[in-house]
This record gives C-alpha cells, structure tokens and sequence, in this order.
C-alpha cells in the first residue's frame, strides 16, 4: 500500500520532505510547521475568503481546503516564492503601483491566483481577471485597481509596456521626487506583496500561550455561576480567568457604559457572544477544548432586537435607568410655520440594518511582558495611547508600566476601536507573566465585534413650489444593541448629516440611541452618519420626484454657500465645495442619463435601468483632543525621523505622514523615516477617528517638521555664518542661497547639534482650542468635506436582481496628498456603500461568517470613476481634507435611487435584496423588521 | 492521525475500503469534505483518494454518452471545448460553484454525492439524466443520479464502501451526429445574494430536445433546486412542454405549471418561500427560451 505521513512535495522550486498529519489543511501546515505565513486565514478555513490561495501544480486552490495528503509529489506556489524584494514579479510590481495593495491581508490570495491566470491566458479580458479573482474577498480596495494591476503586469509581461519580467520595483520608487500631489508608493508595499509583512497571527513567539473567550449563548440572561474547575483540568489549560480575577476596573473606560471586560456572575449578559471567561492554553485547539468544560449557569432573560419594543412603556429593563441610551436634538427656526408655507410636504420612513465591517483579518491581539518587565500589546487599534489607558486602568497600573504597539494590520472601517480583545489580551498576560495570543475566530468575530447600528428614520420635509427647501422634521431611533460601544455619541452624528449641506428655513431634528439585545453597534466608516445620509438622499429625491424636479438642479438650488446658515443653525469653519462637486458631476450625470433614457426606451419588459443621485456632508475629524502634537527629529546620520500616532490599518496614512514631511522639508521621501503608534516611542496624537488623520496629525507633522528645519537654519547659520534666512535645504545639504559652494551636510549639522547639545527632537503641535473653547458650542469642530456620487443600475424586473453599471464619485477633499490613496479610499468605500445598498446584512443568529453575510465579490464591481474636486481647506495640511469615510455616505443612496427610479417605486428598506425589490416592484409590503 | 492512501486503481480503491470496514472514506477534490474533518463531523481513518487513478480524470465522448470521470475537476468541465460547444448548462453549472479556485479541485461527481438540495452539480445532472457508475463489493452498475438523492446531504452513495468512478449522460444530437430530426439545447440560470460564491436562491437547468424544423418540443427536461428536499425535476412542467411549440407563451404557461409543482422553503438568509415561487416562472421560461434558441442555433 502507498505511503504515509512521510510527504516529498516541492515548495518554491525546493523539494521538501516532511512528516505530517496527511489529513490536515495545507494552510495549517504552511503557517504552523513551516513557518510561511504568507498564506493568511481569512474565513475560519471555510473556503469562503480565498486569502489563503496558492497554486498547486500551477492552478490556484485554497490552501484549508486542502489537505496536506494532496501534495505529495506535487509543485506547491506559496507568495514567498513569487518574487522576493530584490526580484519582484511583474505582478508584485503592478500591485503597488496600482494602488492595489492597501491593507494587504487579500494580497497574497489575489497575486497567486493572478499568476494562475497570466500563466495559462498570457492575454486576459477584463471578464477574465474577473473570473479568476472572483474567490478572492478584499474588503479595502474595491477591486478596481487590481483589475488595473494585472492587466499592466500582463502587458508588460507580453513585452508591451516598460520594464520586462521579474523586474526589480526601483527603489527608491521613481516618483518619491514629487511628495504630494504625485502617486507615491505606499512605504510598506513590498513588504506585504512579498508575504513578509507579518500580522499578530503571523508572529512567533516561543512559549506562546493561546486565549479564547467564553461567550454568552443567550441574547439576555443573568450570569448565576461560573466553575472553571473542570475545564482548568484539561491538558494543556493553564488558567481559565473570570471578573473575579480582574485587579482594576472591569470596564471599557469612556469608550463604553456599563460594559465588562468579563461578565461578573450575578450580572446580565445583554448580547449574544457577551464575554463571560477567559481560557488560556498551550495551544489554540485546547483552548477551544476547554470553553466547552467551562461550568457556566445562566437565567435566560426575555430579549428583543427591535428598538420599538425596547421603547415600549412594559419594556423589560436592559439597563437599570432604562433603553434609552443619550439622545440629542437639533432645532432651530419656526418649523410648523415653514411646512405650512411649502407647497409640497413628504413624509418617508427608512430603514437600515445591521453590517459587518468583515476586515478580511479577524481581531488579533498579541501580549508579552517585555525585558524591562513593562506590559506589552501588539494589535491594531486606532488609538494606541487610548488603550495603553485603558489597559493601565483595567490592570490598576501605570500608563507607562503599558506599552501598546500598532502592528500591520488587515483592515479596520472602525472595527478595530473595540478594546476588548487588547484588554482580555492585557488581563491574561498581566496575571500570567507569559506571552499570549487571542484570535477570535471569524464567528466569533461576527457574533461578538461591535457592527453599523441599525437605523430607523422617519421624514417629514417640504419644499416651495419653485423647488426651494422649507423644513424639515426628523426623528432617529439608532439601535445600539447590548452595549454602548460609543453608541452614546452617536445621536449627534447622526443628527448633523440628517440634514445634509442645504438651507433650511427650519430644522427639527433628534436621534436616540437604543439599547435592545441585538448585537453591539460600535464605530464603522462614517460613525452614524451613513444611515442618516441614506435617508436624508432618498427623501429629497422622492421630494425632487414629487414636485418634477431634476435631482441635480434640485440639489444644487439648495446647496450650502460657504456663508450660509447651515443646518447646524451657524456657518461652517472650513471650506465648502458642494456647490462645486455637483456642478462638477453635471456632465457625467448628463451622459448617463441619456444612457439610460436611451436604454430602456428600447428594452425588453423585463429589464430597466436606472440613475441616481446622492449627495453628502460629512464632518471630519470631530473626535478626541483639540490639540495634537508630532515630534520631528534629525538623525544622527542626517535624515529626518518623524514620530506621530496615526495607525495604518490598510488605509495608508503612514504614506502620508511621511509624504507630508517631505514636501515640507523639500526633501526627497527617502530621507524620511516615520516612526509611527507605539506609545513607547510616539507622543499622543488623539484617536484616529473621523478621518482626522490627515488633517489634524497631518498638521502637527508639518509643524513639528517646520520647528525642526528652524532649529536645523539657527544651527546651521552660525555654522555657515550667515542669516538663517539665506539658507535652504537642497538634496540632503544646508546651503547659502546662491552660494552653492557654502553648504552643509544634514549629517554634519546633526553632530553641531550633539556639541552644542541641542535636542535633535522637537514637537509640534496642531492646536484649536482656541478656537473651540472646551466649555461651548460646537463641541465638535464643524469642519465638513461634501461630495455626490451618480450610480447607474440595471433591474431584472422579474426577479428583482440588481447590478450596478457605473458609479461616478465627486468629492472635493481639498489638496489631494497621494491621488492613488485618495482614489483606493473611494473605490474602497464604493463598493462597501454598495454592498450596504444591495447584499450586506447581519442577521443576528444567522450571519455567522463570510458564506452567510455577502460582501461584494470582483464581480459585482461597477465600472468606477473618480473625480476630485480640489477646494483647498483654510487650516488643513497643504489644504487637505479628511477622505476615508465621507466617501462612502453618497454611495447606498445613489445605488437605492437608481434602484426606485428603476422600478418606479421606493426602496425604503436595505438591503434591496432581489426579494425586498421584487416585493416593492409588486406592491408587496416590506417585510416585518430583523433589526 | 489519518492515513492518507492514492490507490492505482478503482479495484485497489474498493480494497483499501474494505480493509478499514466503514473507517475509510473516498476523497475527490476534498472542498466539501476538509471542512467537515476539521470539525470533527466526520473522523476517517483513512482517506482514500482516487484523483491519481489513471483514467478516472478523463472526459470521453463516446458514439452514445458523454462520460465524465470521478477525477475531473469543475475546472476542466468548464474549460472543456466539447462541453462548451454542446452542453453549455452544465458549463455554467461548473462555473457556479464557489470560484475558481475551488473548481480547481472539486469534482462534478463530489458535487452530486453531497446531495444538497441546491448542489448545481446535482441540478444539472437531472436536467442532462445523467446516470452514475456505481461500484462497490457485490460489482457495477448505472443508477440514474436523480436516484441518488436521499434526504439533504445524504445520498444513496456511501462514501466508505462505494465509489462512484463516472457519469455518463446521452451524447446531445448533433448536425453530425445522432438523432437525425432532433436538436438539442441546454441552458442553465441562477440567482443568489451575489453574483457568485454563494448557494443559489434558485437554480434551473433545462435540456430541451427539438424537431430539426423548429415545429414542437419532442421531450425537455426541467430540473430546480432548492425547491424541495432534494435537487428536482420538474415532470409536470416536461409533460406540458412534449410535443407543444417552443414559443414565448408555452414557455411562459411552463414556468406557471413548474410554480405550482415546486415546495421551496424558506431561508432566513436567502430567501423566502414566497419569493422563490414567484421567481420560479421566469427563471422556468428564460431557461427554456435560451435552450430553445440554442437547439435552433444547429440548425442554421
Ligand atoms: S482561509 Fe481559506 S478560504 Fe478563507
Ligand atoms: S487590501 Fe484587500 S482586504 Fe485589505
């Protein structure tokens, strides 16, 4: 009979001979045993993610699908061998280019199964690329660019186009010259096309120890007893820890009310997948063991998921004070009087539901105590200083006996705020002095990680006859589910984009947030402004429709002037450019609606086609302090080392920073090194929130940056003696203007520094509390970026099926800083809008990973054009603007309107699932509410 | 740890079953199965792979049958000439399932013995009547595949003492070959949550078999699915189609009937019971309408 457990396979062109469980996954035994950790797990080895592609004998298959018996003898392709650093594949080179590779963590899977492609169909379509990446999920890019990537790779592969196969990606990129404005090269690209880049779960750690969280089954239900005894037994178990073991505070802090790290018994557990114990164990499998022997009793409660049932008089208490959470309203003006006055009133009602931020990483957090004994956390987040507190706080230490560093990460959209993982991290290796890890798992990612909160948004608006907006009345019912999560800032935001950048006579608008049992709803791009936006969009278009108005002249008669009252009751403090996106989209809109008239005059009955339009307002940068600091140093050996807290999770900022500094100092980006979100090494640079990178740490780079090239002119004009004015920086060298010959290396300048013992560091910082007084109104900065989007759908009416053609995406986000950025963001934050406008639902105890809640595959990727409007900002870096939400808030409305002008009836409750539009196209009412 | 054996042939296969008693199991592309195993759903012994069984990854196109190995992947049957040309349905059947790089591996044969209701494999097969080659201890035999089916995920196969090395389905009359008065065409339509990877909300795929003059239906096969606890053909919606003209409104009066004969459930996640009926009809009649043209396309 054949052989066993003794396997010979060649990896990477290397024969390899192993002994091995032939049962087990590929992936497995890729990742544990062999240490290439190339190959990520996106999904809990399900299939349905594709991260963990490689190519077996030349064709792509999934490596957890696979077991390790199947390769005997065979050819196996892992990302570490399609090119290294030195030796990029054409692909590799591609992708960064493109702008394809943004958090990373689908890169290997979708480069592997790329060169599946290109090796067999050296020629792709379009329709091919598709195909052949079709299993492949990423969450970040929206695809668009790496179609783009692996047609230049193929044709520059065929010979067309510049450099030829495995060409090496010049480095320092080309374009690092040109800072801003050109498409500089992501700084850590190559590290993660090459599957170098190592994540939490990628790190190997001796002695690592594995955590898991034992969860609530029960949506509502009192906590009677806990007994880890049985489960403490098991092998390989080294402590299972309850909230009786926790030394401090057993809460989130600010971030969330009345939410524990682990449920006390006697407590409630108020959602599903509430943490309730901590195991910890040799191993990842008998951690899992181990939750099962865990002796847990529970009463269960009575539960609901609907906020109008937590509302109800008889409602049973979640909380002691009650369902409601905060609430907030707006108002200003003689509301009745101004509807009274209009011609045309509409009320509407829209509904949104539960999403899932689904970053194709799943929470991984990584824990040790390091050599100076200070208590270490590697996980991404968007506030390293924020958790170091809340860590310190949990575990009654000090700040600085914490450390919290940001590694790379797969993706965030505002997932990665959620302490919890880095604090129950934090607690096992505080009290067991071991290196641990904690990996949830993708269910338990689904069940338990905070999601977009649900929305119920009633309308009732009026406009004159000659299309002028009068009022508009607006009430909110956000569901926050069993926890707070920061749903107790979410009716502000909710309430301002409820009312977009238009004039109103008058405004009454109020949000609250609801406690129901539902699962948590926590930070997700945009923070409770997307949910508003959508409704906000779709009524003024049934608005626009009732009154025959066109949507766009419609919108533009009311849009916001800089000096306007804007809906807030007061003018806003930055530049205003929505007049200027909606002229700018006019022409596309145009077109597009020839097309479609032109289309459908002709069409079959079973098909139409459809235009919408959606505009935005967002506010960027709302969150944490007002005042931001940067430090900027002179190394020793000459080149400039900037240190911030701006958290890259996928989204580029580091690129930025760095970019920003550059363009600053008029050196080329080589000569800057950023040192970025680790508390022991980057002052505080408030939470990475709201899109305020750019902007507010954006600022404060520049300005530290700017107080060091002051402190490098006053060294260097004694030195060169000379008027620090005379002097600039060129290529690396202090020199006297027009004196070439007088000049100083950065390095030498350094050393004059060390002898003069001056600090090679200086601060910067990016201050407005001035101008915002802590104590008055606004508490937040109303600083907006407005945009529109146009989407162009196509509705089989017969079975309700919807595909998006085009989207067009204007947003004016002042100065763009890296345009390859800036277009991935938008492309990115598109297809996620679509998926919310079309497939994405969380169905509580039915979405339990990637097969049962849809995000948009390659397939579903709209033909996209994106076209900035450049209104510079007054106060921002270089005059930019925030970028990575706002443009995701135009996308759901545009796709929904289009999907009603379709069909000639309104889609007033997402997803519009082919059910929810057939249902609509036939008069069906929608049906009762899961959220 | 499991033992993980390539047996040369169907009868060393058979052996290493036999030898482990109901402890062994068949492993085909493995995407179904690895899942399962990881779970611990099912513990094996031995898994027994039969993908380096000379032959068994073949296509053959004989005078009669088009026969497809238990080796050959959904890939192959996607990329296939023969198949593209004359059997587009179950190309596109090939294509629905998961992606690429799970077409790769997984077997037409490995999608019919799971026996889900919405298997697109499965559905196809009924659709082509296909038969199954079935061996094990007591000898061979075809069993038609829609015999197959015994509840969801549970087939008439067992996977531990029986091996399916092939299927085979009539050969579609050519202009070159076969039926001298008949054209046949086959058409395959899906819709789910996505585009793609993602169990179908419903899925048809119909053959239909026409006098060479376009006149009348000489017989068509409807197969749906998820629309009962099995993959389904649709036997009153065929009876209606025989001998009646291959026009809009038969199609249209065929997609009503294949309605009222079909009990889908409902799925929180996919759909209703009520949306997959009302959809029923004009998935029913676009398959027909596009086999219809397709048969017609030969003639020309
Ligand atoms: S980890 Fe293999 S497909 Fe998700
Ligand atoms: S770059 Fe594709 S998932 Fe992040």
């Amino acid at each position: 009979m054949p052989q066993r457990h003794s396997i010979s396979f060649v990896l990477n062109d290397q024969p390899v001979a192993i002994q091995a469980d032939p049962g087990k996954s590929l992936l497995d035994l890729l990742r544990n045993e062999l240490g290439l950790t190339g190959a990520k797990q996106g999904c809990d080895s399900e299939g349905e993610c594709g991260a963990c592609t490689v190519l077996l004998d030349g064709r792509p298959v999934r490596s957890c699908l696979t077991p390790v018996g199947k390769i005997a003898g065979r050819q196996v392709l892992t990302i570490e061998g399609l090119g290294a650093p030195d030796g990029l594949h054409p692909l590799q080179t591609a992708f960064i280019e493109a702008g394809a590779v943004q958090c990373g963590y689908c890169t290997p899977g979708m480069l592997l199964a790329a060169k599946a492609l290109l090796d067999r169909q050296p020629e792709p379509s379009r329709g091919q690329i598709v195909e052949a990446l079709e299993g492949n999920l990423c969450r970040c890019t929206g695809y668009s660019a790496i179609f783009d990537a692996v047609e230049t790779a193929a044709a520059r592969m065929r010979g067309e186009g510049r450099d030829q196969a495995r060409a090496a990606l010049p480095s320092p990129p080309a374009s690092s010259a040109t800072p801003v404005g050109g498409d500089a090269l992501r700084r850590d690209s190559v590290e993660k096309v090459t599957g170098r880049a190592k994540y939490v779960e990628d790190m190997a750690v001796p002695g690592l120890l594995h955590a898991r969280v034992l969860r609530s089954p029960h949506h509502h239900a009192r906590l009677l007893s806990l007994d880890p005894g049985k489960a403490e037994r098991l092998p390989g178990v080294v402590r299972v820890l309850t909230a009786a073991d926790v030394p401090g505070a057993n809460d989130l802090s600010d971030y969330s009310r009345n939410e524990p790290v682990l449920t006390p018994v006697g407590d409630t557990v108020k959602m599903k997948g509430a943490p309730v114990a901590l195991v910890v164990a040799a191993s990842p499998e008998q951690a899992r063991a181990a939750l099962e022997a865990v002796g847990v009793q529970y009463e269960p409660l009575p539960h609901t998921f609907d906020v109008a049932d937590a509302l109800r008089e008889d409602a049973f208490p979640i909380y002691q004070g009650g369902n409601v959470l905060t609430s907030h309203r707006l108002a200003h003006g003689d509301l009745d009087a101004a509807l009274a006055g209009s011609d045309v009133v509409v009320e509407t009602g829209y509904q949104t539901t539960y999403l899932e931020h689904a970053a194709l990483e799943r929470e991984a957090v990584l824990g040790y105590v390091d050599q100076e004994g200070r208590l270490t956390i590697v996980g991404g987040t968007h506030e390293p200083h924020w958790q170091q507190a809340y860590i310190a706080r949990l575990l009654a230490l000090e700040p600085r006996e914490v450390r919290v560093i940001m590694p790379p990460t797969g993706g965030s959209f505002g997932g990665r705020q959620d302490p919890s993982p880095l604090l129950a991290t934090a607690l096992a290796v505080h009290l067991l002095r071991r290196p641990v890890r904690l990996v949830y798992s993708r269910l338990e990612s689904f069940t338990a990680s905070p999601k977009r909160h649900p929305y119920r948004v009633g309308y009732r608006i009026g406009a004159t006859q000659d299309g002028r907006l009068t009022g508009v009345r607006v009430r909110i019912a956000a569901n926050t589910g069993g926890y707070d999560a920061h749903g107790q800032y979410l009716p502000d935001f909710a309430v301002v984009a409820s009312g977009g950048a238009y004039r109103w006579q008058a405004v009454d608008a109020q949000a609250q947030s609801i406690y129901t049992n539902g699962p948590k709803g926590g930070q997700f791009r945009g923070f409770g402004t997307p949910q508003s936006n959508h409704a906000l969009e779709c009524t003024l278009d049934e608005l626009a429709q009732q009154l025959g108005e066109d949507p766009l002249e419609f919108r533009l008669r009311n849009a916001l002037e800089q000096a306007d009252v804007s809906f807030l009751g007061y003018p806003i403090a930055e530049s205003l450019g929505y007049g200027a996106v909606l002229k700018a989209i006019r022409p596309r809109y145009l077109e597009s609606r020839r097309r479609v008239e032109a289309f459908n005059a002709t069409a079959d009955e079973a098909v139409r086609k459809g235009l919408g339009l959606a505009g935005m307002w967002y506010r960027f940068g709302k969150s944490g302090s007002l005042r931001v600091e940067a430090h900027a140093e002179l190394a020793r050996d000459g080149h400039i080392v900037v240190y911030c807290s701006a958290p890259d999770y996928g989204q580029g900022i580091a690129t930025v920073m760095s970019q920003l500094a550059a363009e600053q100092l008029g050196l080329s980006r080589d000569l800057i090194e950023l040192v970025n979100a680790d508390t022991a090494l980057t002052p505080d640079s408030g939470i990475q929130g709201a899109s305020r990178a750019t902007y507010w740490v954006g600022n404060a780079v520049c300005r530290a940056v700017h107080n060091l090239e002051l402190a490098i002119r006053g060294t260097a004009a004694e030195l060169l003696d000379c008027p620090p004015s005379d002097l600039e920086l060129v290529d690396g060298r202090v020199v006297v203007q027009d004196h070439p010959d007088r000049s100083l290396s950065l390095e030498s300048v350094a050393e004059a520094f060390d002898s003069l013992g001056k600090s090679r560091r200086v601060p910067g910082f990016f201050d407005l509390s001035s101008q915002f007084p802590e104590e008055t109104r606004p508490k937040y900065t109303p600083h907006f970026v407005t945009g529109a989007q146009t989407a162009e759908v196509t509705v089989d009416l017969h079975t309700g099926q919807v595909k998006v053609d085009r989207v067009v995406a204007v947003h004016d986000v002042g100065r763009v800083i890296n345009p390859l950025d800036a277009r991935g963001q938008i492309e990115g934050a598109i297809m996620m809008g679509l998926g919310a406008a079309l497939m994405e639902e969380h169905v509580p105890d039915h979405s339990t990973g990637f097969g049962s809640y849809y995000v948009p595959t390659a397939k579903s990727t709209p033909e996209i054009e994106v076209i900035p409007v450049e209104v510079p900002s007054y106060q921002g870096p270089l005059g930019a603007k925030g970028l990575g939400e706002a443009a995701i808030l135009p996308s759901t409305p545009a796709i929904i309107n289009a999907v009603s002008r379709a069909i000639g009836a309104r889609m007033r409750q997402l997803p519009a699932t082919p059910e929810r539009v057939l249902g609509t196209i036939q008069g069906r009412p929608p049906e009762g509410s899961r959220s | 740890m499991t033992e993980y054996l390539y047996p040369a042939s169907v009868d060393e296969a058979l052996r290493c079953l036999e030898a482990y008693q109901g402890n062994a199991r068949l492993i085909a592309g493995g995407t179904d199965l690895m899942p399962d195993l990881r779970k611990a759903r099912i513990s094996p012994r031995c898994l027994v792979d039969i993908t380096r069984i000379p032959a068994l990854d073949q296509i053959a196109v004989t005078q009669d049958f088009v026969e497809v190995g238990a080796a050959v992947t959904l890939a192959t049957i996607r990329d296939s000439a023969f198949l593209n040309q004359h059997v587009p349905a179950l190309v596109d059947a090939a294509r629905s399932v998961g992606a690429t790089a799970i077409q790769s591996v997984a077997t037409w044969v490995g999608n019919i013995v799971q026996a889900m209701p919405a298997a697109d494999g499965a559905i196809v097969a009924l659709a082509l009547n296909a038969e199954a080659r079935i061996v094990d201890g007591h000898g061979e035999r075809w069993r038609p595949v829609e015999s197959l089916f015994v509840e969801p995920g549970v087939s008439a196969v067992d996977p531990c003492r029986q091996i399916v090395t092939r299927l085979r389905f009539p050969r579609p009359p050519s202009p070159s070959n076969g039926g001298p008065c008949l054209v046949v065409g086959t058409a395959w339509r899906r819709i789910g949550r996505r585009p793609s990877l993602v169990l179908p909300i419903l899925a048809c795929a119909v053959k239909m078999c026409l006098r060479r003059d376009g006149g009348r239906i000489e017989r068509a096969a409807v197969a749906l699915g998820p629309v009962a606890p099995v993959p389904y053909r649709a036997r009153e919606t065929e009876a209606l189609l025989q001998g009646r003209p291959p026009t809009g409104e038969v199609f249209a009066q065929a997609g009503r009937v294949a309605q009222g004969e079909c009990h889908p459930r409902s799925n929180v996640l996919r759909a209703s019971r009520e949306y997959r009926l009302a959809i029923i009809p004009a998935l029913v009649s676009d398959a027909l309408s596009t086999a219809a043209e397709r048969a017609l396309s030969l003639v020309q």
